[in-house]
């Protein structure tokens, strides 16, 4: 029996050549035969289904004992993330992980209040025309007004109401998407193969209502994550795209030569890739494993992607012959190799880059500082962002009400700073915790920037009001670990939407959502003679 | 390799979310060329011309993003949706946008009324929509690239519009200014320029 990852491989490309899979994904046909063997051999070194087992008793153990584990063996956990998480395990691993299974337990329903509230019409709108064009093929998503298409619109349009000053943005719809595929209502009484299956009963009563297991992931990337992403504006991905070609230059400086040379805005290839996670660029089991790191280690992980992605196609004298104009270049970054976006190959090397937190947090007051000088304070205050797991549960209301400040400035719990995130060494204990927030406080000090500033006030306005009376109550047993339903592993995951084929062949635009979506797309170009010409 | 093309020019396409823009370019880019990663092949002699085609986002939260590249382009199809009236009431602030990011250039506007197929569910008439497009100064067609109607035709007009332009000077090529190219040799953009300026001479 093969893993259900394996069994969907071959359902979505129904040919009996596996170079159909190469060809699905990549435009370059020309070299695609020999890159399909390369993508098959690689298929079929798939997990073992015995490691997969072995995994998802680890895991379950992890997820039982959620604050001890992010406590002490936290590197143990992001190394487990690095290595995959079981699908059939990945959803709760994600709300775990992002802190969205504790917004929850916080939150109680809220997200029923926001689900039954009927929402402001300008976003329902937008929401709506979006729905059918996110993973058209993926089975969860493919009928017009289905079970997939409904709980999608009840994610969105419940962040708009949640957040009414940053409404919807067309980026959030796959990363809602891709969330509810992991969190998915209770399995209808439809499809019953693979199932919410056998021995767990208890599902039933974690699965309260399922959409909001995402909808509070959802909340997590956008505010914790990638705040500011999604904002009116968009400044914070303009401000991560200079980020991302500052650090290109050490990373591979063949590539950035060449990409500022051409004069090619990051905006033009990595909107999409930052705003959607890359969940409509890569191949979809590559998708997944960027997920399980992204969500322990935080956007370093989606910096790190994007890096070996810009190194691999463009990194080498070779490798820039065939791009030498602007056009080709972007098509080049539009439709990459297969081979460089292969999960195991990008995995390796996304873990191998030497692409810190510090680093993208240097770089981010670099490029904050430039943005401020030459355009101004930025226009949308984001809170700060947050370096992964660790840094999300820190931030969380933890045992601390002795850092509670003066009464006249309130620092949000989620505004630890840059630096201490790049902090290297995990704090055990709370003293410990203490000490390294006074210290970034003190950082904060020796660099007064006004907007730095500003953005840790904003995180506090960022929480939702119901967040702070609660703070002290969700102290150190956490909920989580209160009503885990026992889950046994099964030989299939428990998983019952799978996708059928997950990525529009050419990947992009057109017909899906986001197309119009992400960005500014150089979408085509034609030479044409023009024989009717007039001539004058 | 890059066939030899004499003009390059850069076009946006731009209106509301889901009026059809991507599809629109994809019936014209890839409804002809099987693949799009060689845009060039198969093409004969004769007078020629590049289309660079930018595709960009509806939603006005990345206007922020996209009209950054009004300025680089030299046309623009104006697309709203034939079946939503509100698309079509929303042409007249897409003008204004771009009017106000373009300067100091120009764009050659082409109104495109688009799913034309769908004639039942119409909201707008082709009758107003002619009236704002000579309002504009624009030129209107209507387009459907499910059916493949007119889709050729929207794009070669404005081409040759523009073409026309470039040609009497009305519009120039300028150092720094991405809407108009000259080709030959396009990789090397300095030297080409000097050998297409005088090129150009001689077509006209």
């Amino acid at each position: 029996m093969r893993s259900r990852t394996s069994v969907w491989s071959h359902e979505c490309f129904p040919t009996a050549c596996p170079d159909a899979l190469a060809l699905a994904q990549c435009r370059h046909s020309c070299d695609s035969c020999a890159v399909g063997r390369w993508m098959y051999k690689y298929r079929l070194e798939e997990v073992p289904l015995e490691v997969l087992r072995q995994r998802e008793s680890k895991w379950l153990d992890m997820l039982n004992n959620w604050d001890k584990w992010m406590a002490k063996k936290h590197k143990k956990i992001r190394l487990r993330c690095q290595k995959g998480i079981p699908p059939s395990l990945r959803g709760r691993a994600w709300q775990y992980l992002s802190g969205g299974k504790v917004k929850l337990q916080q939150n109680p329903g809220k997200f029923d209040e926001l689900d039954m509230s009927p929402g402001d019409s300008k976003w329902l709108d937008v929401i709506e025309r979006d729905l059918h064009r996110q993973f058209p093929f993926h089975e969860m998503f493919v009928s017009r007004g289905g079970h997939g298409q409904q709980d999608l619109f009840r994610v969105l349009k419940a962040y708009t109401l949640y957040r009414p000053e940053e409404g919807y943005c067309q980026a959030q719809a796959p990363i809602a998407a891709v969330l509810l595929m992991h969190m998915p209502a209770e399995v209808p009484p439809g499809p019953g193969q693979a199932g919410g299956g056998q021995g767990t009963p208890s599902s039933k009563a974690l699965c309260l209502s399922h959409p909001q297991q995402a909808f509070w992931c959802l909340v997590q990337i956008c505010e914790k994550y990638l705040p500011g992403y999604y904002s009116e504006k968009l400044e914070a991905i303009q401000l991560d795209g200079e980020i991302l070609f500052s650090l290109l230059q050490k990373v591979s400086p063949v590539a950035h030569k060449h990409l500022s040379r051409q004069k090619i805005d990051p905006l033009l290839y990595m909107t999409e890739w930052f705003m959607c996670a890359f969940a409509r660029t890569l191949p979809w089991s590559s998708v997944l494993r960027v997920w399980d790191m992204f969500f322990c280690e935080g956007v370093k992980i989606i910096f790190r992607v994007g890096l070996v992605l810009l190194k691999h196609a463009l990194g080498s004298p070779e490798k820039l012959k065939a791009c030498q104009g602007q056009y080709e270049t972007i098509e080049r970054l539009r439709s990459l190799s297969p081979k460089i976006m292969q999960e195991a190959f990008l995995v390796q090397e996304v873990i191998e880059l030497p692409v810190t937190e510090r680093q993208i947090e240097r770089e981010h007051l670099i490029q904050l500082r430039r943005w401020q000088e030459t355009r101004g304070e930025l226009q949308c205050c984001s809170p700060p962002r947050l370096h992964g797991a660790k840094a999300i549960l820190e931030a969380e209301p933890g045992p601390r009400p002795t850092l509670q400040p003066s009464p006249s400035i309130r620092l949000p719990p989620d505004a630890p700073l840059p630096g201490s995130k790049s902090k290297p060494k995990p704090p055990k204990q709370v003293p410990k915790e203490q000490q390294k927030q006074e210290k970034a406080s003190g950082q904060l000090d020796k660099t007064p920037k006004p907007g730095q500033a500003k953005m840790a006030i904003a995180g506090g306005d960022a929480c939702p009001p119901q967040d702070v009376p609660r703070r002290t109550q969700s102290t150190r047993t956490h909920p989580l670990r209160t009503q885990l339903p026992r889950f046994q592993p099964t030989t299939a995951p428990r998983r019952a939407w799978c996708p059928r084929r997950v990525r529009t062949p050419t990947c992009n635009p057109g017909i899906s959502g986001l197309q119009g979506g992400v960005s500014t797309h150089l979408h085509g170009s034609r030479t044409d003679t023009f024989q009717g010409l007039p001539t004058p | 390799m890059e066939a030899i093309w004499l003009y390059q020019f850069r076009l946006i396409v731009i209106g509301d979310s889901t009026v059809g823009k991507s599809c629109l370019i994809r019936r014209f880019t890839e409804g002809r060329f099987a693949q799009v990663s060689d845009p060039t092949v198969g093409i004969e002699p004769g007078k020629r011309i590049k289309l660079q085609i930018w595709d960009t986002a509806g939603q006005e939260r990345f206007r922020s993003i996209t009209r950054a590249y009004y300025r680089n382009s030299v046309g623009g199809l104006l697309l709203f949706d034939i079946t939503n009236r509100r698309s079509f009431q929303n042409v007249h602030e897409w003008l204004e946008e771009t009017k106000v990011h373009v300067q100091p250039y120009q764009i050659v506007f082409v109104l495109v009324g688009h799913k034309c197929d769908l004639d039942t569910q119409r909201q707008v008439t082709r009758h107003e929509a002619e009236k704002l497009a000579a309002a504009y100064g624009m030129k209107y067609i209507e387009t459907s690239a499910r059916d493949a109607i007119n889709v050729e035709k929207a794009f070669t007009d404005l081409t040759k519009d523009i073409y026309e332009l470039v040609k009497r000077g009305d519009i120039s090529i300028q150092e720094g200014w991405e809407g108009v190219k000259s080709g030959f040799v396009p990789n090397v953009v300095h030297s080409s320029e000097e050998v297409v300026k005088s090129e150009r001479r001689c077509l006209c």
